[in-house]
């Protein structure tokens, strides 16, 4: 069975984000990029099921510029067997919409034949957690989000899937093909060891531009950003002496009671 | 088995190097090729993850991580350098020293047990040893199930090498070695205290009349009746993660199997490894530096004193700028070096002892303004920096004292009477 796991290149989780000073946008210049955490989830349990010989070929795809090609490096060196770039200049934090990406690797999954999409749950740059089920939506297969663990029937063409929601956690049962999305507990991801990373050199990445699997005007974003800002910042706190006084700040100043 | 794997994956390393400086026409000396980079993105996270987390402790107690040190072979660190036919990843100086690096920016003493064992023992095995050997003694090595180093100081004899007393004393038909001696200072010499490390290239002389004693090089390995621990070396003050001990060797009988290279040729084989060793601490000295900078500039505009960050007085601008100027020279200069060294040749030691005598000291006076620049909290274990300015001190004294290098150094530099 192929599965086609869709990463993405974002700000490093660590960075001090800034926002540009005509506030279009995040200052994306000189600023640490990494593989999405998610993402990494994601691969990592591709890689796992490969390791069970549930998948028989991992394909790591990823859209955004030339630089994306740095996180399909790191799929391969954690086990994957080949990449596909597919390249765009639109900025990959708000240019390059859900709905198109979700457009996009519909059409990849397709042209790989995969039978199990997996990715993680939501970018850390756009938070938008939508791909994953929309892209099953247009593949008209089973998604199951928020997965927290995955476990294949015997005969591999179904799946057990503990997801994680904000009332507690279900168990969902789909058959391939499906879509899946990572969410945190559902592992750890390995360290790429350096025999890994060697390997990794010899293993294909193939480049596609995006305006030749869909339409260009599909690739445009449907939301345009009339700004972005810095959050404002947070207020210190005050120390109140009495109850009577905590009651009177919750009540006149927070408005909470 | 890890050996037949790779075995069937990797070239060697050195073309893709070439490529990427003919096509841009530029390298980055730090990550000459995205293996680097990548490889340097490993270890980094590894270490914020996992080496970082037990530092101070394993310094505090003075033990050592033998769990973290094994997944370092599990990672391919441990034979970064060594042939993938022996379990190894096939990589060059540049990797070495860049690992090293980054491991020093978390644990100086855990890295000093991977440099004293990658480089120190396993590189000299493969530059030095024949087939048989390497096949024997490399693959257990690269994954961490033998850990071990070398043997060439004593209690009386560091610089002074051709002093030393360890007599190996050829068998009359030459089939075996009886040696007795005493080591001192031996990194892994032990690893949990109780017991002698696995596996050590021990030089010892074999016949006091001839060139340089008949100084030879020989393999040494635990369980040899006769090889025993004399002591762990305690309350040392920095590098504690790191295990040092004594080691005692009473009529212990070496094969002729295990000697490295030519009988009373452990001078040439002592040479042919000591730039990626010198290379390897100056590598160190360059991780205890970064972490050193990080904090402090962190810590600057955190603090504050008469009302506004300290990192707006000039005294700890002062600080910070110097310390990263001096670190980007030193660095500069070990990766050039560490770029153009073949492993294979015999080569000048001049930029060996050169990187680490700038950067012991380097690394000594950064950590010292990082301590300055913490005030009270630089002097205590949790704020890193006083660990990191321990650790540092040493390497003026291991791999070679200052005043070695300075001998040497001089000595060179009149051979060569001008620079190019």
């Amino acid at each position: 069975m192929k599965v086609l796991v869709p990463i993405k290149r974002v700000i490093d989780y660590a960075v001090k984000v800034r926002v540009l000073p005509d506030k279009s946008g995040v200052d994306l210049n000189n600023v640490k990029m990494s593989l999405n955490p998610f993402c990494e989830i994601a691969i990592e349990e591709a890689v796992r099921l490969k390791e069970k010989k549930i998948a028989t070929e991992l394909v790591a795809v990823s859209i955004g510029p030339k630089a994306a090609q740095d996180s399909i490096r790191t799929a391969l060196a954690m086990g994957v067997d080949k990449g596909i770039h597919i390249e765009t200049n639109l900025r990959t934090d708000q240019e390059l919409q859900p709905l198109a990406v979700a457009k996009l690797l519909k059409e990849v999954a397709k042209r790989e034949d995969a039978k199990l999409v997996v990715l993680g749950k939501q970018s850390i740059d756009s938070d938008n957690g939508q791909v994953g089920q929309m892209l099953a939506s247009l593949l008209d297969w089973p998604q199951v989000t928020f997965a927290s663990k995955v476990t294949f029937a015997d005969d591999k063409q179904s799946l057990t899937v503990d997801r994680e929601t904000d009332k507690g956690s279900e168990v969902v049962q789909v058959t391939v093909p499906a879509v899946v999305t990572a969410d945190l507990r559902l592992n750890e991801p390995r360290y790429a060891s350096l025999p890994n990373i060697m390997k990794a050199k010899k293993k294909p990445i193939e480049t596609l531009a995006a305006d030749s699997l869909i339409d260009a005007k599909d690739l445009q974003p449907r939301n345009t950003v009339l700004k972005v800002e810095e959050p404002a910042a947070r207020k210190a706190g005050e120390i109140v002496d009495s109850v009577d006084s905590l009651i009177n700040s919750l009540k006149n100043k927070a408005k909470v009671i | 088995m890890l050996s037949k794997t790779l075995a069937q994956t990797v070239t060697k390393f050195r073309p893709s190097m070439l490529t990427a400086a003919l096509s841009t026409g530029r390298v980055d000396i730090f990550n000459p090729t995205p293996e680097h980079a990548e490889l340097r993105k490993m270890v980094r996270s590894f270490v914020e993850k996992e080496v970082d987390p037990q530092a101070l402790e394993y310094n505090r107690e003075e033990k050592f991580n033998i769990n973290l040190f094994r997944k370092l072979g599990d990672l391919g660190l441990l034979g970064i350098v060594v042939d993938p036919k022996y379990g190894g990843a096939g990589m060059d100086a540049t990797a070495a020293v860049l690992v090293t690096e980054e491991l020093a920016s978390g644990d100086p003493g855990l890295t000093c047990s991977y440099a004293t064992h990658s480089m120190l023992l396993i590189n000299n095995i493969l530059r030095n040893g024949n087939e048989e050997q390497k096949m024997r003694l490399l693959p257990a090595a690269c994954t961490g199930e033998k850990i071990g180093g070398i043997c060439m100081s004593e209690p009386s004899v560091g610089t002074d090498v051709l002093g030393m007393r360890s007599m190996a004393t050829p068998s009359a038909d030459g089939s075996y070695f009886t040696l007795n001696g005493t080591k001192m200072w031996i990194s892994n010499g032990t690893l949990d205290g109780k017991d002698t490390g696995d596996l050590f290239l021990l030089y010892a002389k074999t016949n006091p009349a001839a060139k340089y004693g008949g100084l030879t090089s020989f393999v040494v390995e635990k369980g040899m009746p006769g090889f025993t621990l004399g002591q762990k070396i305690n309350d040392k003050c920095g590098m504690r993660s790191s295990p040092t001990a004594e080691l005692v060797f009473e009529n212990v009988k070496i094969p002729k199997a295990n000697v490295i290279g030519e009988v009373g040729g452990a001078v040439f084989c002592m040479m042919r490894n000591l730039q990626i060793e010198r290379l390897g601490i100056a590598a160190m000295n360059l991780g205890i530096a970064r972490r050193s900078i990080e904090i402090m500039t962190r810590y600057a505009q955190e603090r504050k004193a008469f009302g506004k960050p300290i990192a707006e007085f000039g005294q700890i601008q002062k600080m910070i700028a110097e310390s990263y100027a001096e670190y980007m020279a030193g660095r500069s200069y070990v990766y050039q070096v560490a770029y153009n060294l073949d492993l294979d040749a015999y080569g000048k030691g001049l930029d060996g002892d050169g990187t680490k005598l700038f950067m012991a000291a380097t690394s000594k006076r950064i950590a010292d303004r990082a301590i300055q620049c913490l005030g009270g909290y630089g002097y205590v274990g949790e704020y890193q920096v006083e660990r990191l300015w321990r650790d540092s001190k040493v390497t003026e004294i291991f791999g070679g004292t200052n005043e070695a290098h300075h001998k040497n150094m001089a000595k060179e530099l009149a051979k060569l009477g001008r620079i190019e």
